[in-house]
Protein backbone atom coordinates (compact mmCIF):
# COMPACT_ATOMS: atom_id res chain seq x y z
CA UNK A 1 0.00 0.00 0.00
CA UNK A 2 2.82 2.30 0.94
CA UNK A 3 4.46 1.57 -2.40
CA UNK A 4 1.41 2.76 -4.29
CA UNK A 5 1.18 5.89 -2.15
CA UNK A 6 4.85 6.60 -2.73
CA UNK A 7 4.58 6.00 -6.48
CA UNK A 8 1.52 8.20 -6.65
CA UNK A 9 3.27 11.07 -4.83
CA UNK A 10 6.20 10.92 -7.24
CA UNK A 11 3.85 10.65 -10.20
CA UNK A 12 1.74 13.58 -9.06
CA UNK A 13 4.78 15.79 -8.57
CA UNK A 14 6.35 14.66 -11.83
CA UNK A 15 3.11 15.50 -13.57
CA UNK A 16 2.90 18.95 -12.01
CA UNK A 17 6.44 19.52 -13.11
CA UNK A 18 5.83 18.55 -16.71
CA UNK A 19 2.61 20.47 -17.00
CA UNK A 20 4.73 23.59 -16.71
CA UNK A 21 6.35 22.75 -20.01
CA UNK A 22 3.55 22.69 -22.53
CA UNK A 23 5.99 22.76 -25.42
CA UNK A 24 7.02 19.22 -24.50
CA UNK A 25 3.48 18.08 -25.19
CA UNK A 26 3.58 19.40 -28.76
CA UNK A 27 7.02 18.00 -29.38
CA UNK A 28 5.80 14.67 -28.12
CA UNK A 29 2.69 14.85 -30.26
CA UNK A 30 4.86 15.55 -33.29
CA UNK A 31 7.11 12.59 -32.48
CA UNK A 32 4.10 10.32 -32.11
CA UNK A 33 2.77 11.52 -35.47
CA UNK A 34 6.09 10.77 -37.14
CA UNK A 35 6.17 7.32 -35.56
CA UNK A 36 2.64 6.56 -36.73
CA UNK A 37 3.35 7.93 -40.20
CA UNK A 38 6.50 5.87 -40.78
CA UNK A 39 4.77 2.83 -39.31
CA UNK A 40 1.86 3.13 -41.71
CA UNK A 41 4.18 3.63 -44.69
CA UNK A 42 6.08 0.50 -43.63
CA UNK A 43 2.86 -1.49 -43.45
CA UNK A 44 1.62 -0.34 -46.84
CA UNK A 45 5.03 -1.14 -48.40
CA UNK A 46 4.85 -4.69 -47.06
CA UNK A 47 1.29 -5.23 -48.13
CA UNK A 48 2.01 -3.81 -51.58
CA UNK A 49 4.04 -7.01 -52.05
CA UNK A 50 2.25 -9.71 -50.07
CA UNK A 51 -1.17 -10.54 -48.64
CA UNK A 52 0.06 -11.61 -45.26
CA UNK A 53 3.23 -11.65 -43.23
CA UNK A 54 3.97 -14.95 -41.50
CA UNK A 55 0.25 -15.45 -41.17
CA UNK A 56 -0.54 -11.93 -39.94
CA UNK A 57 -3.01 -9.88 -42.00
CA UNK A 58 -2.76 -6.15 -42.52
CA UNK A 59 -5.30 -5.34 -39.80
CA UNK A 60 -3.56 -7.65 -37.37
CA UNK A 61 -0.20 -6.04 -38.03
CA UNK A 62 -1.81 -2.67 -37.41
CA UNK A 63 -2.81 -4.00 -34.01
CA UNK A 64 0.82 -5.04 -33.38
CA UNK A 65 1.94 -1.56 -34.31
CA UNK A 66 -0.62 -0.07 -31.92
CA UNK A 67 0.63 -2.19 -29.03
CA UNK A 68 4.24 -1.39 -29.96
CA UNK A 69 3.60 2.34 -29.78
CA UNK A 70 1.56 1.98 -26.61
CA UNK A 71 4.22 -0.05 -24.84
CA UNK A 72 6.88 2.34 -26.09
CA UNK A 73 4.97 5.11 -24.31
CA UNK A 74 4.91 3.09 -21.09
CA UNK A 75 8.66 2.49 -21.35
CA UNK A 76 9.50 6.13 -21.96
CA UNK A 77 7.15 7.52 -19.33
CA UNK A 78 7.80 5.18 -16.44
CA UNK A 79 10.61 2.67 -16.97
CA UNK A 80 13.41 4.33 -18.90
CA UNK A 81 13.54 7.62 -16.91
CA UNK A 82 13.84 5.76 -13.63
CA UNK A 83 16.56 3.46 -14.91
CA UNK A 84 18.53 6.35 -16.39
CA UNK A 85 18.32 8.21 -13.12
CA UNK A 86 19.49 5.11 -11.28
CA UNK A 87 22.46 4.87 -13.59
CA UNK A 88 23.35 8.52 -13.00
CA UNK A 89 22.91 8.12 -9.27
CA UNK A 90 25.38 5.26 -9.22
CA UNK A 91 27.78 7.31 -11.32
CA UNK A 92 27.52 10.44 -9.15
CA UNK A 93 27.21 8.76 -5.78
CA UNK A 94 23.77 10.28 -5.21
CA UNK A 95 22.28 6.81 -4.85
CA UNK A 96 23.39 7.18 -1.22
CA UNK A 97 20.36 9.38 -0.64
CA UNK A 98 17.96 6.72 -1.90
CA UNK A 99 19.67 4.08 0.22
CA UNK A 100 19.36 6.05 3.44
CA UNK A 101 15.59 6.36 3.08
CA UNK A 102 13.23 4.18 5.11
CA UNK A 103 11.71 2.59 2.02
CA UNK A 104 12.52 -0.43 -0.08
CA UNK A 105 15.36 0.80 -2.26
CA UNK A 106 14.30 -1.09 -5.37
CA UNK A 107 10.79 0.33 -5.14
CA UNK A 108 12.14 3.79 -4.53
CA UNK A 109 14.49 3.84 -7.51
CA UNK A 110 11.71 2.46 -9.72
CA UNK A 111 9.07 5.10 -9.06
CA UNK A 112 11.00 8.33 -8.72
CA UNK A 113 10.61 9.58 -12.27
CA UNK A 114 7.53 9.93 -14.40
CA UNK A 115 7.31 11.60 -17.83
CA UNK A 116 3.74 12.60 -18.21
CA UNK A 117 3.78 13.76 -21.83
CA UNK A 118 5.19 10.44 -23.01
CA UNK A 119 1.77 9.05 -22.23
CA UNK A 120 0.74 10.64 -25.54
CA UNK A 121 2.12 7.50 -27.15
CA UNK A 122 -0.06 5.35 -24.93
CA UNK A 123 -3.14 7.20 -26.17
CA UNK A 124 -2.01 7.14 -29.81
CA UNK A 125 -1.22 3.42 -29.54
CA UNK A 126 -4.65 2.73 -28.08
CA UNK A 127 -6.37 4.64 -30.88
CA UNK A 128 -4.49 2.66 -33.53
CA UNK A 129 -5.33 -0.56 -31.71
CA UNK A 130 -9.04 0.29 -31.61
CA UNK A 131 -9.00 1.17 -35.32
CA UNK A 132 -7.23 -2.11 -36.11
CA UNK A 133 -9.60 -4.19 -34.02
CA UNK A 134 -12.74 -2.64 -35.49
CA UNK A 135 -11.36 -3.41 -38.95
CA UNK A 136 -10.90 -7.02 -37.94
CA UNK A 137 -14.12 -7.74 -36.10
CA UNK A 138 -17.24 -5.99 -34.99
CA UNK A 139 -17.27 -6.76 -31.30
CA UNK A 140 -14.75 -7.23 -28.53
CA UNK A 141 -15.37 -9.84 -25.89
CA UNK A 142 -14.82 -8.96 -22.24
CA UNK A 143 -12.47 -11.89 -21.75
CA UNK A 144 -10.37 -10.73 -24.67
CA UNK A 145 -9.93 -7.32 -23.11
CA UNK A 146 -9.03 -8.82 -19.74
CA UNK A 147 -6.46 -11.09 -21.42
CA UNK A 148 -5.07 -8.13 -23.34
CA UNK A 149 -4.69 -5.95 -20.23
CA UNK A 150 -3.12 -8.83 -18.30
CA UNK A 151 -0.70 -9.57 -21.15
CA UNK A 152 0.19 -5.90 -21.39
CA UNK A 153 0.86 -5.63 -17.66
CA UNK A 154 3.01 -8.73 -17.66
CA UNK A 155 4.88 -7.43 -20.68
CA UNK A 156 5.59 -4.13 -18.93
CA UNK A 157 6.78 -5.93 -15.80
CA UNK A 158 9.06 -8.15 -17.91
CA UNK A 159 10.60 -5.16 -19.66
CA UNK A 160 11.10 -3.43 -16.33
CA UNK A 161 12.82 -6.50 -14.88
CA UNK A 162 15.21 -6.82 -17.80
CA UNK A 163 15.99 -3.15 -17.70
CA UNK A 164 16.62 -3.23 -13.95
CA UNK A 165 18.99 -6.17 -14.34
CA UNK A 166 20.89 -4.41 -17.09
CA UNK A 167 21.05 -1.19 -15.07
CA UNK A 168 22.25 -3.10 -12.01
CA UNK A 169 25.38 -3.87 -13.98
CA UNK A 170 26.21 -0.24 -13.27
CA UNK A 171 27.07 -1.30 -9.73
CA UNK A 172 30.08 -3.11 -11.14
CA UNK A 173 31.06 -1.29 -14.30
CA UNK A 174 29.62 2.19 -13.56
CA UNK A 175 29.21 3.23 -17.21
CA UNK A 176 26.41 1.38 -18.94
CA UNK A 177 24.86 4.26 -20.86
CA UNK A 178 25.27 2.56 -24.23
CA UNK A 179 23.16 -0.32 -23.09
CA UNK A 180 20.12 1.93 -23.21
CA UNK A 181 20.68 2.47 -26.93
CA UNK A 182 21.06 -1.25 -27.48
CA UNK A 183 17.85 -1.84 -25.63
CA UNK A 184 15.98 0.67 -27.75
CA UNK A 185 17.32 -0.89 -30.92
CA UNK A 186 16.06 -4.28 -29.86
CA UNK A 187 12.73 -2.88 -28.81
CA UNK A 188 12.31 -1.43 -32.30
CA UNK A 189 12.29 -5.02 -33.57
CA UNK A 190 9.02 -5.47 -31.73
CA UNK A 191 7.08 -3.48 -34.29
CA UNK A 192 6.71 -6.74 -36.22
CA UNK A 193 5.34 -9.89 -34.62
CA UNK A 194 8.27 -12.01 -33.44
CA UNK A 195 7.11 -14.94 -35.59
CA UNK A 196 8.43 -13.12 -38.69
CA UNK A 197 12.00 -13.37 -37.41
CA UNK A 198 14.37 -16.35 -37.77
CA UNK A 199 14.53 -18.74 -34.83
CA UNK A 200 17.66 -17.44 -33.17
CA UNK A 201 16.42 -13.86 -33.18
CA UNK A 202 12.99 -14.91 -32.02
CA UNK A 203 14.51 -16.68 -29.04
CA UNK A 204 16.51 -13.59 -28.19
CA UNK A 205 13.46 -11.37 -28.49
CA UNK A 206 11.52 -13.74 -26.26
CA UNK A 207 13.92 -14.41 -23.45
CA UNK A 208 16.72 -11.84 -23.53
CA UNK A 209 14.67 -8.77 -24.32
CA UNK A 210 11.12 -10.01 -23.89
CA UNK A 211 9.69 -7.96 -26.73
CA UNK A 212 7.65 -11.01 -27.70
CA UNK A 213 5.74 -10.87 -24.45
CA UNK A 214 5.63 -7.10 -24.26
CA UNK A 215 4.18 -6.57 -27.75
CA UNK A 216 3.36 -9.71 -29.68
CA UNK A 217 1.44 -11.51 -26.94
CA UNK A 218 -0.86 -8.58 -26.06
CA UNK A 219 -1.47 -8.13 -29.79
CA UNK A 220 -2.32 -11.82 -30.02
CA UNK A 221 -4.88 -11.29 -27.29
CA UNK A 222 -6.60 -8.67 -29.41
CA UNK A 223 -6.54 -10.74 -32.58
CA UNK A 224 -7.89 -14.04 -31.26
CA UNK A 225 -4.56 -15.79 -31.52
CA UNK A 226 -3.79 -16.12 -27.86
CA UNK A 227 -3.85 -19.53 -26.23
CA UNK A 228 -4.16 -20.34 -22.56
CA UNK A 229 -0.74 -21.98 -22.65
CA UNK A 230 0.92 -18.80 -23.88
CA UNK A 231 -0.70 -16.82 -21.08
CA UNK A 232 0.40 -19.32 -18.46
CA UNK A 233 3.90 -19.32 -19.90
CA UNK A 234 3.94 -15.53 -19.81
CA UNK A 235 2.84 -15.58 -16.19
CA UNK A 236 5.55 -18.07 -15.26
CA UNK A 237 8.22 -16.10 -17.09
CA UNK A 238 7.10 -12.85 -15.46
CA UNK A 239 7.35 -14.35 -11.98
CA UNK A 240 10.75 -15.79 -12.78
CA UNK A 241 12.02 -12.44 -14.07
CA UNK A 242 10.65 -10.58 -11.05
CA UNK A 243 12.63 -12.88 -8.77
CA UNK A 244 15.73 -12.79 -10.96
CA UNK A 245 15.68 -8.98 -11.12
CA UNK A 246 15.33 -8.78 -7.35
CA UNK A 247 18.29 -11.10 -6.85
CA UNK A 248 20.52 -9.24 -9.32
CA UNK A 249 19.55 -5.94 -7.73
CA UNK A 250 20.35 -7.17 -4.22
CA UNK A 251 23.70 -8.61 -5.28
CA UNK A 252 24.52 -5.35 -7.06
CA UNK A 253 23.58 -3.38 -3.99
CA UNK A 254 25.76 -5.54 -1.81
CA UNK A 255 28.73 -4.97 -4.06
CA UNK A 256 28.00 -1.24 -3.92
CA UNK A 257 28.03 -1.31 -0.11
CA UNK A 258 30.99 -3.63 0.03
CA UNK A 259 33.45 -1.80 -2.13
CA UNK A 260 32.56 1.67 -3.30
CA UNK A 261 34.40 4.61 -1.86
CA UNK B 1 24.61 1.85 27.52
CA UNK B 2 23.55 5.44 27.12
CA UNK B 3 25.72 6.22 24.12
CA UNK B 4 23.87 7.07 20.95
CA UNK B 5 26.77 6.20 18.72
CA UNK B 6 29.16 3.49 19.74
CA UNK B 7 32.00 2.35 17.51
CA UNK B 8 34.56 -0.25 18.41
CA UNK B 9 37.68 -1.26 16.48
CA UNK B 10 35.92 -0.25 13.28
CA UNK B 11 37.84 -0.84 10.06
CA UNK B 12 37.15 -0.53 6.36
CA UNK B 13 39.65 -1.78 3.80
CA UNK B 14 39.22 -1.32 0.09
CA UNK B 15 40.72 -3.39 -2.66
CA UNK B 16 41.97 -0.98 -5.26
CA UNK B 17 43.46 -2.10 -8.52
CA UNK B 18 46.66 -0.31 -9.31
CA UNK B 19 48.72 0.04 -12.42
CA UNK B 20 51.37 2.29 -13.77
CA UNK B 21 50.55 4.90 -16.38
CA UNK B 22 50.87 4.21 -20.08
CA UNK B 23 49.29 1.98 -22.66
CA UNK B 24 51.46 -1.03 -22.04
CA UNK B 25 50.72 -1.09 -18.34
CA UNK B 26 47.01 -0.63 -18.88
CA UNK B 27 46.85 -3.53 -21.31
CA UNK B 28 48.86 -5.67 -18.94
CA UNK B 29 46.48 -4.81 -16.13
CA UNK B 30 43.56 -6.20 -18.13
CA UNK B 31 44.99 -9.65 -17.69
CA UNK B 32 47.02 -9.50 -14.55
CA UNK B 33 45.53 -6.96 -12.23
CA UNK B 34 47.43 -6.06 -9.11
CA UNK B 35 45.39 -5.14 -6.09
CA UNK B 36 46.34 -3.00 -3.20
CA UNK B 37 44.61 -2.98 0.14
CA UNK B 38 43.77 0.57 1.15
CA UNK B 39 43.03 1.01 4.83
CA UNK B 40 40.47 3.81 4.71
CA UNK B 41 39.52 3.30 8.33
CA UNK B 42 41.86 1.27 10.46
CA UNK B 43 40.47 0.34 13.85
CA UNK B 44 38.79 3.35 15.39
CA UNK B 45 36.87 3.39 18.65
CA UNK B 46 34.67 6.12 20.13
CA UNK B 47 31.28 6.78 21.75
CA UNK B 48 28.99 9.75 21.34
CA UNK B 49 26.36 10.59 23.95
CA UNK B 50 22.87 11.89 23.27
CA UNK B 51 22.80 15.58 22.40
CA UNK B 52 26.53 15.87 21.76
CA UNK B 53 27.84 17.80 18.76
CA UNK B 54 31.13 16.28 17.73
CA UNK B 55 33.52 17.61 15.11
CA UNK B 56 35.17 14.98 12.99
CA UNK B 57 38.41 16.38 11.61
CA UNK B 58 41.07 15.18 9.29
CA UNK B 59 42.68 15.92 5.93
CA UNK B 60 41.19 14.64 2.68
CA UNK B 61 41.27 10.87 2.53
CA UNK B 62 41.63 10.49 6.28
CA UNK B 63 38.59 8.22 6.50
CA UNK B 64 35.92 10.68 7.66
CA UNK B 65 33.42 10.09 4.88
CA UNK B 66 33.99 6.34 4.97
CA UNK B 67 33.16 6.38 8.67
CA UNK B 68 30.03 8.46 8.11
CA UNK B 69 28.96 6.05 5.39
CA UNK B 70 29.41 3.08 7.68
CA UNK B 71 27.40 4.89 10.34
CA UNK B 72 24.55 5.54 7.92
CA UNK B 73 24.52 1.97 6.65
CA UNK B 74 25.87 2.67 3.17
CA UNK B 75 29.07 0.74 3.60
CA UNK B 76 29.61 -2.52 5.37
CA UNK B 77 32.57 -2.54 7.78
CA UNK B 78 35.47 -4.88 7.09
CA UNK B 79 35.73 -5.54 10.82
CA UNK B 80 34.74 -4.05 14.14
CA UNK B 81 31.33 -3.04 15.37
CA UNK B 82 29.01 -0.08 14.92
CA UNK B 83 25.97 0.59 17.03
CA UNK B 84 23.74 3.61 16.61
CA UNK B 85 20.57 3.97 18.70
CA UNK B 86 20.74 0.25 19.33
CA UNK B 87 20.78 -0.62 15.62
CA UNK B 88 23.44 -2.08 13.40
CA UNK B 89 23.43 0.44 10.54
CA UNK B 90 24.46 -2.00 7.81
CA UNK B 91 21.07 -3.72 8.03
CA UNK B 92 19.48 -0.43 6.98
CA UNK B 93 16.40 -1.18 9.02
CA UNK B 94 13.64 1.27 8.18
CA UNK B 95 13.14 2.06 11.87
CA UNK B 96 16.78 3.04 12.04
CA UNK B 97 16.81 5.11 8.84
CA UNK B 98 13.76 7.04 10.05
CA UNK B 99 15.82 8.35 12.99
CA UNK B 100 18.94 9.49 11.19
CA UNK B 101 19.89 11.76 8.35
CA UNK B 102 22.90 12.16 6.11
CA UNK B 103 23.79 15.49 4.56
CA UNK B 104 26.59 15.68 2.02
CA UNK B 105 27.67 19.18 1.16
CA UNK B 106 28.86 18.22 -2.29
CA UNK B 107 25.75 16.30 -3.37
CA UNK B 108 22.13 17.27 -3.80
CA UNK B 109 19.01 15.30 -3.29
CA UNK B 110 16.48 17.99 -4.18
CA UNK B 111 14.84 17.70 -7.58
CA UNK B 112 16.54 20.23 -9.78
CA UNK B 113 13.55 21.44 -11.81
CA UNK B 114 11.04 21.57 -9.00
CA UNK B 115 10.44 24.10 -6.25
CA UNK B 116 11.87 22.86 -2.97
CA UNK B 117 8.34 22.64 -1.56
CA UNK B 118 7.65 19.71 -3.88
CA UNK B 119 10.82 17.95 -2.80
CA UNK B 120 9.72 18.45 0.81
CA UNK B 121 6.44 16.74 -0.11
CA UNK B 122 8.38 13.79 -1.47
CA UNK B 123 10.32 13.56 1.77
CA UNK B 124 7.02 13.48 3.64
CA UNK B 125 5.82 10.58 1.50
CA UNK B 126 9.09 8.66 1.81
CA UNK B 127 9.36 9.06 5.56
CA UNK B 128 5.61 8.79 6.15
CA UNK B 129 5.55 11.97 8.24
CA UNK B 130 2.08 12.80 9.60
CA UNK B 131 0.68 15.87 7.82
CA UNK B 132 0.38 18.16 10.85
CA UNK B 133 3.85 17.34 12.11
CA UNK B 134 5.21 17.81 8.60
CA UNK B 135 3.65 21.24 8.19
CA UNK B 136 4.75 22.38 11.63
CA UNK B 137 8.35 21.28 11.10
CA UNK B 138 8.53 22.62 7.56
CA UNK B 139 7.20 26.03 8.53
CA UNK B 140 9.42 26.16 11.59
CA UNK B 141 12.53 25.49 9.49
CA UNK B 142 11.48 27.84 6.71
CA UNK B 143 11.15 30.60 9.24
CA UNK B 144 14.41 29.82 11.05
CA UNK B 145 16.35 29.92 7.79
CA UNK B 146 14.29 32.73 6.24
CA UNK B 147 13.38 30.79 3.15
CA UNK B 148 9.78 31.91 2.77
CA UNK B 149 10.16 33.60 -0.62
CA UNK B 150 12.43 30.92 -2.02
CA UNK B 151 10.58 27.67 -1.45
CA UNK B 152 8.35 28.16 -4.47
CA UNK B 153 11.23 28.80 -6.88
CA UNK B 154 12.67 25.90 -8.89
CA UNK B 155 15.79 24.68 -7.12
CA UNK B 156 17.92 25.33 -10.20
CA UNK B 157 17.25 29.08 -9.81
CA UNK B 158 18.63 29.21 -6.27
CA UNK B 159 22.13 30.23 -5.25
CA UNK B 160 24.49 27.62 -3.84
CA UNK B 161 23.87 28.80 -0.29
CA UNK B 162 20.10 28.93 -0.68
CA UNK B 163 20.15 25.46 -2.16
CA UNK B 164 22.19 24.13 0.75
CA UNK B 165 19.69 25.58 3.21
CA UNK B 166 16.92 23.79 1.35
CA UNK B 167 18.91 20.57 1.37
CA UNK B 168 19.26 20.80 5.13
CA UNK B 169 15.55 21.49 5.60
CA UNK B 170 14.70 18.48 3.42
CA UNK B 171 17.14 16.30 5.34
CA UNK B 172 15.71 17.26 8.73
CA UNK B 173 11.96 17.27 8.02
CA UNK B 174 11.52 13.90 9.67
CA UNK B 175 13.21 15.27 12.80
CA UNK B 176 16.03 12.76 12.98
CA UNK B 177 17.68 12.06 16.31
CA UNK B 178 21.12 11.59 14.81
CA UNK B 179 22.67 13.83 12.17
CA UNK B 180 25.64 12.87 10.02
CA UNK B 181 26.81 16.03 8.31
CA UNK B 182 29.59 15.72 5.77
CA UNK B 183 30.91 19.17 4.90
CA UNK B 184 27.52 20.88 5.19
CA UNK B 185 28.99 24.32 4.54
CA UNK B 186 31.29 23.39 1.66
CA UNK B 187 31.83 26.25 -0.76
CA UNK B 188 29.50 28.67 1.01
CA UNK B 189 30.31 32.27 1.86
CA UNK B 190 30.95 33.28 5.46
CA UNK B 191 27.46 34.66 6.11
CA UNK B 192 25.78 31.59 4.75
CA UNK B 193 28.10 29.33 6.75
CA UNK B 194 27.17 31.19 9.87
CA UNK B 195 23.46 30.84 9.14
CA UNK B 196 23.68 27.14 8.63
CA UNK B 197 25.81 26.75 11.71
CA UNK B 198 23.28 28.65 13.81
CA UNK B 199 20.52 26.47 12.44
CA UNK B 200 22.32 23.26 13.28
CA UNK B 201 22.98 24.55 16.79
CA UNK B 202 19.32 25.48 17.18
CA UNK B 203 18.16 22.09 15.92
CA UNK B 204 20.52 20.36 18.33
CA UNK B 205 19.10 22.39 21.18
CA UNK B 206 15.44 22.02 20.31
CA UNK B 207 15.42 18.31 19.63
CA UNK B 208 18.42 17.20 21.70
CA UNK B 209 19.82 15.70 18.51
CA UNK B 210 23.21 14.07 18.32
CA UNK B 211 25.45 15.49 15.60
CA UNK B 212 28.63 14.20 14.02
CA UNK B 213 30.01 16.79 11.65
CA UNK B 214 32.97 16.99 9.32
CA UNK B 215 34.13 20.31 8.02
CA UNK B 216 37.16 21.95 6.55
CA UNK B 217 36.13 25.21 8.08
CA UNK B 218 37.45 25.41 11.60
CA UNK B 219 34.93 28.16 12.30
CA UNK B 220 32.18 25.55 11.96
CA UNK B 221 33.88 23.32 14.44
CA UNK B 222 34.71 26.07 16.90
CA UNK B 223 31.15 27.38 16.87
CA UNK B 224 29.40 24.04 17.13
CA UNK B 225 31.58 21.40 18.70
CA UNK B 226 32.87 21.17 22.21
CA UNK B 227 34.44 17.88 21.39
CA UNK B 228 36.51 16.92 18.38
CA UNK B 229 37.79 13.65 17.04
CA UNK B 230 40.84 13.95 14.81
CA UNK B 231 41.45 11.16 12.35
CA UNK B 232 44.41 10.63 10.06
CA UNK B 233 45.28 7.67 7.83
CA UNK B 234 42.25 5.89 9.24
CA UNK B 235 43.36 6.17 12.86
CA UNK B 236 42.27 8.43 15.67
CA UNK B 237 44.93 10.95 16.70
CA UNK B 238 42.91 12.84 19.23
CA UNK B 239 39.52 12.61 20.90
CA UNK B 240 38.52 15.21 23.45
CA UNK B 241 37.72 18.85 24.13
CA UNK B 242 38.63 21.30 21.45
CA UNK B 243 40.46 23.44 24.02
CA UNK B 244 42.55 20.46 25.05
CA UNK B 245 43.50 19.81 21.45
CA UNK B 246 44.92 23.30 21.24
CA UNK B 247 46.73 22.89 24.53
CA UNK B 248 48.14 19.52 23.71
CA UNK B 249 49.33 20.12 20.20
CA UNK B 250 50.04 23.78 19.95
CA UNK B 251 53.68 24.46 20.60
CA UNK B 252 53.40 28.22 20.47
CA UNK B 253 51.21 31.17 21.40
CA UNK B 254 50.47 34.32 19.52
CA UNK B 255 51.35 37.71 21.02
CA UNK B 256 49.69 40.71 19.54
CA UNK B 257 51.00 44.14 20.55
CA UNK B 258 50.83 47.83 19.74
CA UNK B 259 53.99 49.81 20.21
CA UNK B 260 54.56 53.52 20.61
CA UNK B 261 57.44 53.20 18.22
CA UNK B 262 56.31 50.71 15.60
CA UNK B 263 59.65 50.58 13.79
CA UNK B 264 61.51 48.56 16.41
CA UNK B 265 62.85 45.26 15.24
CA UNK B 266 61.11 42.52 17.22
CA UNK B 267 62.65 39.48 15.63
CA UNK B 268 64.84 38.77 18.63
CA UNK B 269 61.69 38.21 20.76
CA UNK B 270 60.01 35.77 18.45
CA UNK B 271 58.90 35.09 14.90
CA UNK B 272 57.17 38.14 13.40
CA UNK B 273 54.03 36.94 11.67
CA UNK B 274 52.56 40.24 10.58
CA UNK B 275 53.07 43.94 11.03
CA UNK B 276 50.42 46.40 10.04
CA UNK B 277 48.92 49.64 11.30
CA UNK B 278 51.38 49.67 14.15
CA UNK B 279 50.19 46.31 15.39
CA UNK B 280 52.65 43.42 15.42
CA UNK B 281 51.89 39.76 15.72
CA UNK B 282 54.57 37.53 17.18
CA UNK B 283 54.76 33.76 17.36
CA UNK B 284 56.46 32.56 20.53
CA UNK B 285 57.18 29.04 21.78
CA UNK B 286 54.63 28.20 24.46
CA UNK B 287 57.16 27.53 27.21
CA UNK B 288 58.74 30.96 26.77
CA UNK B 289 55.53 32.98 26.61
CA UNK B 290 55.64 34.53 30.05
CA UNK B 291 59.37 35.21 29.82
CA UNK B 292 59.05 36.96 26.45
CA UNK B 293 56.01 38.92 27.58
CA UNK B 294 57.86 40.21 30.61
CA UNK B 295 60.84 41.14 28.51
CA UNK B 296 58.73 43.01 25.96
CA UNK B 297 56.93 44.98 28.63
CA UNK B 298 60.13 45.95 30.41
CA UNK B 299 62.26 46.75 27.37
CA UNK B 300 59.75 48.51 25.08
CA UNK B 301 57.04 51.11 25.26
CA UNK B 302 54.01 48.84 24.84
CA UNK B 303 50.52 50.36 24.50
CA UNK B 304 48.63 47.13 24.41
CA UNK B 305 49.44 43.44 24.50
CA UNK B 306 47.33 40.29 24.21
CA UNK B 307 48.33 36.65 24.44
CA UNK B 308 46.28 34.17 22.45
CA UNK B 309 46.30 30.49 21.72
CA UNK B 310 47.31 29.64 18.20
CA UNK B 311 44.39 29.55 15.75
CA UNK B 312 42.82 26.11 15.66
CA UNK B 313 43.49 25.86 11.95
CA UNK B 314 47.22 26.12 12.53
CA UNK B 315 47.06 23.63 15.36
CA UNK B 316 45.31 21.08 13.22
CA UNK B 317 47.83 21.67 10.48
CA UNK B 318 50.57 21.05 12.94
CA UNK B 319 48.97 17.89 14.27
CA UNK B 320 48.93 16.40 10.82
CA UNK B 321 52.40 17.45 9.84
CA UNK B 322 53.87 16.17 13.11
CA UNK B 323 52.34 12.76 12.60
CA UNK B 324 53.45 12.74 9.02
CA UNK B 325 57.06 13.09 10.11
CA UNK B 326 56.78 10.56 12.90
Amino acid sequence: MNTIKLAWTYMRIGMLNELQYRANFFIQLFQSAVAVGTGLIGLSLVFGQVDNLAGWSRGELLAVMGVHILMGGVIRSAIQPNMERLMNDVLNGTLDFALTKPADAQTLVSVREFRFWQLTDVVVGLVILVVAVTQLQAKMEALQIVAFVAALLMGAVLLYCVWLMVTSIAFWVIRVGDIVDLFQGLYAAGRWPVSVYPDWLRTGLTFLVPVAFAVTVPAEAMTNRLTGETMLFALGLTLLFVILARVVWLIGLRSYSGASA
Amino acid sequence: MSSVVSISQLAKYYQVSEREGGLKASIASLFNRKYKNVKAVDGITFNIEAGEVVGFLGPNGAGKTTTLKMLSGLLHPTSGSVDVLGYEPRHRSHDYLRQITLVMGNRNQLTWDLPALDSFDLQRAVYGIPMDQFKATRDEFIELLELKDLVTKPVRNLSLGERMKMEIVAALLHRPKVLFLDEPTLGLDVTMQRRIRAFIAEYNKRYNATVLLTSHYMADVEALCKRVIVIHHGRILFDGDLSKLVNQFSSYKTLSLSLQNPDVDLSKYGEVVSKEDGRVTLRVPKAQTSQVTAKLLSELQVDDLTVEDAPVDDVIDQVFSQKEDA
